[in-house]
């Protein structure tokens, strides 16, 4: 399955979902925002289809504020 | 001149024991004084009181003694028979059991018949006393004998006497002479009067009364004459009486007011209360002088004081005790924190050098993969023949993104770090403010 684009409001904000991803046991690689997305943040996130539902649980229950995922 | 926490705290401990110590000591004192002096005003006026009873009391025994003698059939019939050397033997043998300094006999006319003492002769007709007892009137009253009477009853050396100041120095001469008188009528058997009889007790350096209120009051007593002591128990340094000694703090009872306060004779400060003496017709003759010597109050001040300084001090002391130990743990903690702030703010620096060490060495890989990509894309428009070039390329684009995700977060580090040097300044000035309160030393 194709990989989806999380992005949040701030570079801080990625780095915490990095974090929060990978104690949740989801993995995620953190990429140059494309161009395609609109996002204050210079980086967001890559995470594969299929973990899409698990890794926003993840950070829903971290307390992380998802700016949006890009398919 | 800098002083360390614990001198300042200390200091401020030891500054306010010591201000509430003084204010305490002063406000007792303050009130002391106050309120034993009011009460001992008050004593005093109560003396004072007494030393008026004693004084009626001898005036009340004069008058008995006098009108006795009036209705005495001796007397009676000497006088009848104008016997005046039987008289005058019985005069000078009454006046001398009685206590009567003076006893004179008038006829009806006011002429002395005899005397218990000095020359016969002479007259009593402008005596006022004589004369309303020659109207029927037993009369009793304190008064002022002039030098005339004093001089006819034989009397004039017992009150002759110069008035001397504190000092020493003379400052009148004093030749009349304070009294406590009576005067009776002598009727015959149909009661008609035939004459009077006139007798008192003449009070200069006399000290019967004075000696008796002091033997039961304590205190000093005096009687004035004016301004004058002509009798008292008011003792000098050398344990003489003094006598004929002016005071002027109390001459205004002369003029009937009474006088209270605090008055300083043979180098002695009492407090006193002067009673005007008032004849029978409320007329100021002298004047009762009771004191007591402030010594008795003060003594009671100081000693209070004394002790109240001492307890005080062993309190400073005991707080001081109490103290000491707890501004040193306080001073200890604020020690052993500001060290730890300065030891946390050394580690803080070591992590931002470091940070801004690893910020410029990834600034620089960066760098040298963005000119790597620029040499694989002139590499491609030779031609790929293999297609490495391509797979080279693509190696180097995923490269590039970590390395801008790496840069990226180098930055956010580095923005963050900046503020951390902030904080880490903002720390090592609260680390060294605090060294400098602990220690008092420059930072």
């Amino acid at each position: 399955m194709a990989d989806v684009i999380l992005y949040f409001g701030s570079n801080a904000d990625t780095m915490i979902a990095t974090k929060a991803l990978k104690d949740a046991g989801v993995a995620a690689k953190m990429i140059p925002k494309p161009a395609n997305v609109s996002s204050p943040a210079n980086l967001c996130l890559s995470v594969d289809g299929a973990a899409e539902s698990q890794a926003v649980s993840a950070l829903g229950a971290a307390g992380v504020s998802l700016g949006g995922v890009a398919k | 001149m800098k002083m360390s926490l614990r001198v300042r705290l200390l200091g401020t401990i030891v500054g306010a024991i010591l201000l509430c110590f003084v204010i305490s000591i002063v406000a007792a004192r303050f009130t002391l004084q106050r309120d034993l002096r009011s009460q001992g005003q008050a004593q005093v006026a109560n003396g004072a009181s007494a030393f008026g009873g004693y004084w009626d009391s001898r005036k009340d025994q004069i008058r008995l003694l006098v009108a006795q003698d009036a209705v005495a059939d001796t007397l009676r019939r000497a006088l009848q028979a104008h016997d005046a050397k039987g008289l005058a033997d019985q005069l000078a043998n009454v006046a001398r059991t009685s206590g009567l300094s003076f006893l004179t006999v008038v006829d009806a006319n006011g002429r002395v018949v005899a005397r218990a003492n000095g020359p016969n002769g002479g007259s009593f007709a402008a005596n006022p006393f004589v004369k309303r007892a020659l109207t029927g009137e037993t009369v009793s009253t304190a008064g002022v004998l002039t030098a005339a009477e004093l001089a006819g009853e034989g009397l004039a050396p017992q009150a002759s006497s110069d008035i001397k100041d504190a000092d020493g120095k003379v400052v009148s001469h004093l030749n009349e002479g304070l009294a406590l008188v009576s005067a009776a009528p002598m009727s015959d058997a149909n009661e008609r009067t035939i004459g009077a009889i006139y007798g008192g007790v003449l009070m200069n350096h006399y000290y019967d009364i004075v000696d008796q209120s002091t033997h039961a009051l304590g205190g000093a007593s005096a009687l004035l004459d004016g301004d004058a002591i002509v009798a008292s128990t008011i003792l000098a340094p050398d344990g003489t009486r003094i006598v004929d000694q002016a005071l002027p703090e109390t001459a205004g009872v002369a003029s009937g007011t009474p006088f209270d306060g605090s008055e300083t004779v043979g180098g002695t400060e009492y407090l006193v209360h002067v009673d005007p003496i008032l004849n029978d017709q409320n007329k100021a003759v002298g004047a009762r002088w009771y004191g007591t010597p402030m010594a008795a109050i003060n003594d009671i001040i100081n000693h209070t004081t004394e002790s109240l300084a001492l307890w005080g001090l062993l309190a400073a002391i005991v707080a001081l005790a109490l103290a000491v130990p707890v501004v040193q743990r306080i001073s200890n903690t604020i020690g052993q924190r500001s060290k730890q702030v300065s030891d946390a703010a050394k580690e803080l620096g070591v992590a931002i050098v470091g940070s801004e060490v690893s910020g410029d060495h990834v600034a620089a890989t960066k760098t040298a993969v963005e000119k790597s990509g620029a040499l694989i894309d002139d590499l491609a428009k030779t031609g790929d023949p293999t297609g490495k070039v391509a797979h080279l390329k693509s190696l180097n684009e995923e490269l590039s993104g970590d390395m801008f995700v790496i840069d990226t977060l180098s930055q956010e580090m580095s923005s963050r770090m900046t503020q951390a040097v902030a904080r880490v300044h903002e720390l090592n000035d609260v680390a060294g403010a605090l060294d400098k309160l602990v220690t008092g030393e420059a930072g």
